[in-house]
């Protein structure tokens, strides 16, 4: 039987803030860049894991209210930080990991993204860092 | 240094806040979501006081 999996309340939380309430959207990849190994004698192109380059991208409301989006993100931009989603807001399992990256960078801020009749939202996206996965119970 | 917790979104407002070690506290501050701990007079600061002051009445007993 097919399982699928339906997520409507994941955390987020940006240098230990808690976003989940203004977070829509995010997504976490885990890359590691393809070196190619292919050599003479080989019938098919080959490759082996380089260096580690993860990527999490948030869709967040954007509020300018004290201890929101604004007041979590202004002073990170341009700076190394670590972010965590986790599938649900309960505690780290097997079942329920938490993804972190340790020292990711953020290299964009749109400090302003708006539309006439429509709540702000920004895209913002986190670039490498350490990827750690905890499915202990703190 | 000991900060308490002023916003929800990083725990419990009023208690105090112990960082995990990379986490960016100048962030924090800057942002408004805790405090130096001393800037934030609490109630439960206060038992220790009378505390203190009960001790000499037990040891008359």
């Amino acid at each position: 039987m097919a399982s699928a999996t339906y997520l409507s309340n994941p955390k987020v939380t940006i240098n230990s803030v808690d976003l989940q309430d203004m977070c829509s959207a995010a997504t976490l990849n885990v890359v590691f860049e393809a070196l190619e190994d292919t050599a003479f004698g080989s019938t098919q192109r080959t490759y082996v894991s380089g260096l580690g380059n993860h990527e999490l991208t948030l869709t967040l409301y954007m509020s300018y209210a004290a201890s929101e989006t604004y007041a979590t993100l202004s002073t990170l931009v341009g700076t190394q930080t670590t972010v965590r989603v986790q599938p649900t807001s309960a505690v780290d399992s097997a079942t329920n990991p938490g993804f972190i990256l340790t020292g990711t960078y953020l290299e964009t801020l749109p400090v302003l993204n708006a539309s006439l009749g429509e709540l702000s939202t920004i895209d913002i996206t986190f670039q490498g860092g350490a990827y750690t996965v905890d499915t202990t119970n703190p | 240094m000991k900060y308490r917790i002023v916003s929800p979104r990083v725990g419990t407002p009023g208690e105090i806040y112990e960082p995990e070690v990379w986490v960016n506290i100048g962030v924090l501050l800057s942002g408004g979501f805790i405090v130096p701990a001393e800037d934030v007079p609490q109630e439960d600061d206060k038992p220790a006081k009378t505390k203190g002051k009960t001790k000499p009445l037990s040891e008359e007993n």
